[in-house]
């Protein structure tokens, strides 16, 4: 939180370094600098000091929140009871409360539950940033105290706090209070954020219980306690009950505050305020959320500015429209791609096809580039995926039928005219399929299908490549490691296992890919999935 | 000096004073028959007796039961130096028998002066406390044991209570242990032989009556006349609070304030946002500020997130309800598709969107706590085939779909069926 000189990296002495004499030619000096020591001024936000204008017109669509929290906070030295900001992620709770403490310039502790992620660790970190203890390699990376259980944490704290305070106060003896980066006032925050992820921690609801009651044992009232949390007070469920917070609600951006907000930081305000006239509102039906339409508006706004020769220029009308025809048709794919991360490859595919074809129409690319799977998979990890797809889709009696020795398929089935009551009978079955999902299967059986798949695979390949370097290993290469194949499916999450059966105590395994995937990855295979996919 | 500064002024005086329980309970605790007055004569007579003693303070979180005991503790220090020592443990932090009795331990050691070592075990600590109560007793000091949240201390097996209550009946001790809890029924939670040994006096903390907040606004809003304000400034503003206590809206507001929840605790931090409301250029207190306050406080945390929800999770949410009031009670994702398609199939709207962006819509919902697993266990199964339930109630998603902005009109006519 203070401002520091990054430290010289020192070389790392290996063994082998430091066994071999420095010979002339490494003639770098090793600098040790001397690491930065934290005084009672790193307890500010430092930096620039900030106006309240200026606080006001960084925040574009929180005026009132700031002037609720600024008079909750009241004036300096000034007792308060704990407060719990909420609201929904990314509406600004931490920014906010953060560059309020930068322009009150009051000293704080700021501890998130996200990056402390146990209670000990959370303890830890607060207790460091009280005694000022920095983790270097110094130390070893440790903290100053080990502490474990609350009531540890407790006796450290009011400790702690009361020596901060001390120093506070004499600090406001020796010189003028309002000199820049002094500390303004005797008084301690202490933020807690990210709140809502102690539930899931080990025994949370005795965390939780001492969370919200850590003022009530601290007893100071030097000390200002700060909770920020993403989801409403009700959601903390407690069997014991603890005393509550005074509520304070960051309420989710309407569309004109989320305009105010992208057009921050554009160096085309007009050409921005246009496109976003096209876009904003039938974005926002499907979120409101800043992060996503900011990441879902950048390639947007790329595309928007091709036929745009000087990105300056201010558009009029007649711009205007021409700009509007051109951009028209990637509206509609792009709103139900808005959460697609584009990963490297793909983006880079794309700025080659686009020079060399410029005229011609853009769905039939964009349709081939969805097509394709962005990631990398080996030949047997895909047949293995294709394998476990179908024993999860289809029940395991169809096997033999599906799957005979020659690998084909027997796709000739008497066909019936369907009744009333089997097609009352196949709708049931289809809400059972919706409702269950994909089902289990034993190991064996996906060994059994991934053979048959792939003993046909190669007699097509046979008859197209003569030397394929795949069988170099004999009957499958495609056959070796296959265990190890499968175990990284798992880790991708491709491939769950599901529960064990209780008679014979082996686990079983569920395909967790859609239907699109594994038609894809088919596809670059050349292999006829829908030839085997059961259809009621 | 400006009526700003003595505005602040007086807003950091009377938020102190919120702030602080001691101040708070102190006119409730002089008349003779109140809690604090009973818990003080128990306290002192077993002091001046030299006998055991214990009991129970309950009544719900807030009532002010540690207020009211601290308040007796400093006085009884004051009038009985040298014969007291004061443990306190929380049920919270000490609620494990070991963390207990090496809390009691650090605590007997710090108060004379005795060196304090973290190794010892929990029989070096349990023996250190009976020969200190021992000692303790044959000098005639007494030692009073401070309980708080006392029902948790009652899980498990109780050796902490078990081994101090036996110690108070063995050994030549003074010992008092006032436990203070929320639960109304904590002395049922002790097991027999505990129970034996406790003695069954209990005090009810009740929440205050209605004349009771009146002196208790008085009390806590009026500026004091001697202090570093001016005069007439105090003056004008105790005689402007005299007039809004005295209005019948005021009146209203804190009665429709109180009827949910009539413990002090909740009261004060009503004054503290409404105290917080003040305008610091008129410098003093108005009614407008204590509307505001009650609007502050009193949330409809579901309503909000309702109206925070984008319209494809409005959607979502309608869809849930529709297969609910069809009495399909079991739904997952998939099921929820289906019915938003065929919404859009009966219904052409434009919001019709692929799978992906439903599902994070869907992911966005579960995240506000508007919809829930049914099942804790289920991590076997991939988001969308997990059985979730709606937990806002139809009347809230209406009331909420009401007040949307920019409703589409079609929401508000499948929400009605």
């Amino acid at each position: 939180m203070g401002n520091e000189e990054s430290p010289q990296i020192t070389r790392r002495a290996t063994r082998l370094s430091s066994s071999t004499p420095v010979t002339s030619n490494e003639v770098e000096t090793e600098k040790i600098t001397k690491p930065y020591k934290l005084t009672v001024n790193d307890f500010v936000f430092g930096g620039e000091k900030l106006c309240f204008d200026d606080l006001l017109s960084s925040f574009p669509a929180r005026g009132n929140q700031i002037r609720e929290l600024l008079r909750l906070l009241g004036p300096v030295n000034s007792p308060m009871l704990p407060l719990f900001v909420y609201g929904d992620p990314s509406t600004g709770k931490t920014s906010t409360i953060l560059q309020i403490f930068r322009h009150l310039n009051r000293p704080f502790v700021y501890a998130s539950c996200l990056t402390c992620y146990s209670l000990q660790i959370l303890f830890e970190s607060v207790l460091d940033q009280l005694l000022l203890h920095k983790k270097n390699a110094a130390n070893g990376y440790s903290s100053a105290k080990r502490c474990v259980k609350p009531s540890d944490f407790v006796n450290f704290l009011r400790g702690d706090l009361t020596s901060v305070i001390e120093k506070l106060k004499s600090l406001k003896k020796v010189g003028s209070s309002k000199s820049a980066g002094k500390p303004n006032g005797n008084m301690l925050y202490l933020i807690f954020d990210n709140l809502e992820l102690i539930r899931e921690w080990d025994k949370s609801s005795t965390a939780l219980s001492f969370m919200f009651n850590l003022y009530d044992v601290l007893k100071m009232h030097e000390v200002g306690l700060i909770f920020i949390s993403n989801t409403s007070p009700d959601t903390y469920y407690s069997n014991m009950g603890y005393t509550e917070h005074v509520p304070v609600y960051f309420p989710e951006y309407t569309e004109d505050d989320l305009r105010q907000i992208l057009m921050r930081n554009q160096p085309n305000r007009k050409l921005y305020s246009s496109f976003l006239d096209v876009v904003l509102r039938p974005f926002c039906r499907t979120t409101r959320r800043v992060d996503e339409l900011s990441t879902a508006f950048s390639p947007l706004f790329r595309k928007y500015c091709e036929p745009l020769s000087d990105l300056a220029s201010v558009p009029n009308e007649e711009m205007k429209r021409r700009l509007f025809s051109h951009f028209r048709p990637h509206i509609a794919p792009s709103l139900n791609e808005i959460f697609w991360v584009p990963s490297k490859s793909s983006t880079e595919a794309e700025t080659n096809k686009d020079t060399t074809r410029k005229g011609s129409t853009r769905k039939s690319e964009v349709g081939d580039h969805f097509a394709q799977i962005d990631f990398h998979m080996s030949t047997s990890a895909k047949y293995l995926l294709i394998s476990a797809f179908l024993a999860s889709r289809n029940p395991a009696t169809l096997d033999a039928s599906l799957f005979d020795s020659t690998g084909g398929s027997d796709s000739r089935k008497r066909k019936r005219k369907a009744s009333e009551k089997s097609i009352e009978q196949k709708e049931v079955a289809e809400q059972e399929l919706l409702m269950k999902g994909p089902g289990t299967f034993p190991l064996e059986r996906l060994l059994a299908i991934f053979q048959c798949i792939t003993s046909a695979a190669d007699s097509f390949d046979e008859d197209e490549h003569e030397n394929d370097d795949l069988r170099a290993g004999g009957d499958g290469g495609l056959m070796s490691d296959v265990l190890l194949q499968l175990s990284s499916l798992c880790n991708a999450n491709f491939i769950i296992k599901g529960g064990s059966c209780p008679l014979e105590g082996s686990t079983r395994y569920r395909s967790t890919v859609s239907e699109d995937l594994a038609l894809k990855v088919a596809r670059s295979l050349k292999f006829p999935l829908p030839n085997y996919l059961y259809r009621r | 000096m400006g009526i700003e500064n003595l505005a602040e002024k007086a807003q950091i005086l009377i938020r102190s004073r919120l702030c602080s329980p001691n101040f708070i309970f102190k006119p409730l605790s002089d008349s003779s028959d109140s809690n604090y007055s009973k818990l003080k004569f128990i306290i002192s007579s077993s002091i001046m007796e030299a006998c055991n003693n214990s009991i129970l303070l309950l009544g719900p979180r807030g009532s002010g039961k540690v207020a009211v005991l601290e308040l007796v503790l400093s006085d009884l220090l004051e009038e009985y130096p040298d014969t007291i020592t004061v443990i306190r443990l929380n049920g919270l932090l000490h609620s494990e028998d070991n963390s207990a009795l090496k809390e009691i331990a650090r605590q007997l050691c710090m108060e004379h002066h005795l060196l304090f070592s973290k190794m010892a075990s929990f029989d070096d600590n349990s023996q250190f406390m009976i020969a200190m109560l021992r000692e303790c007793g044959l000098a005639h000091k007494t030692v009073i044991f401070t309980l708080d949240e006392f029902d948790l201390f009652a899980q498990g097996k109780q050796r902490l209570l078990y081994s101090l209550l036996d110690a108070m009946q063995t050994v030549t001790s003074q010992a008092v242990v006032v436990g203070v809890s929320c639960r109304l029924d904590a002395d049922q939670l002790l097991e027999k032989r505990v129970r034996s040994r406790f003695s069954h006096r209990k005090l009810l903390f009740l929440p205050p009556s209605k004349e009771d907040v009146q002196r208790l606004l008085e009390h806590i809003l009026s500026l004091p006349m001697d202090s570093s304000l001016a005069c007439d400034y105090a003056a004008e503003f105790n005689e402007k609070l005299q007039s809004i206590l005295a209005d019948k809206r005021f009146k209203e507001i804190i009665s429709n304030y109180l009827n949910s929840n009539s413990t002090t605790n909740h009261l004060l931090r009503f004054l503290f946002i409404a105290i917080s409301n003040m305008e610091l250029k008129s410098g003093f207190l108005s009614l407008e500020n204590f509307k505001a306050a009650l609007s502050s406080i009193q949330r409809h945390p579901k309503q909000e997130c309702i109206k925070d929800c984008s319209i494809l999770e409005l959607y979502i949410l309608v869809c849930m309800k529709r297969l609910e009031v069809r009495e399909q009670n079991s739904y997952n994702f998939s099921s929820v598709m289906k019915e938003y398609k065929s919404v859009h199939d009966s219904f052409p709207t434009s919001d019709y969107y692929a799978q992906n962006v439903c599902l994070r819509a869907f992911e966005h919902l579960l995240q506000r706590e508007l919809i829930c697993f049914t099942d804790n266990r289920g991590h076997s199964q991939s988001i969308e085939f997990r059985q979730v339930k709606l937990v806002v109630s139809y009347a809230e998603l209406q009331e909420g779909l009401k007040s949307y902005r920019s409703c589409p009109a079609i929401l508000l006519k499948l929400i009605d069926r």
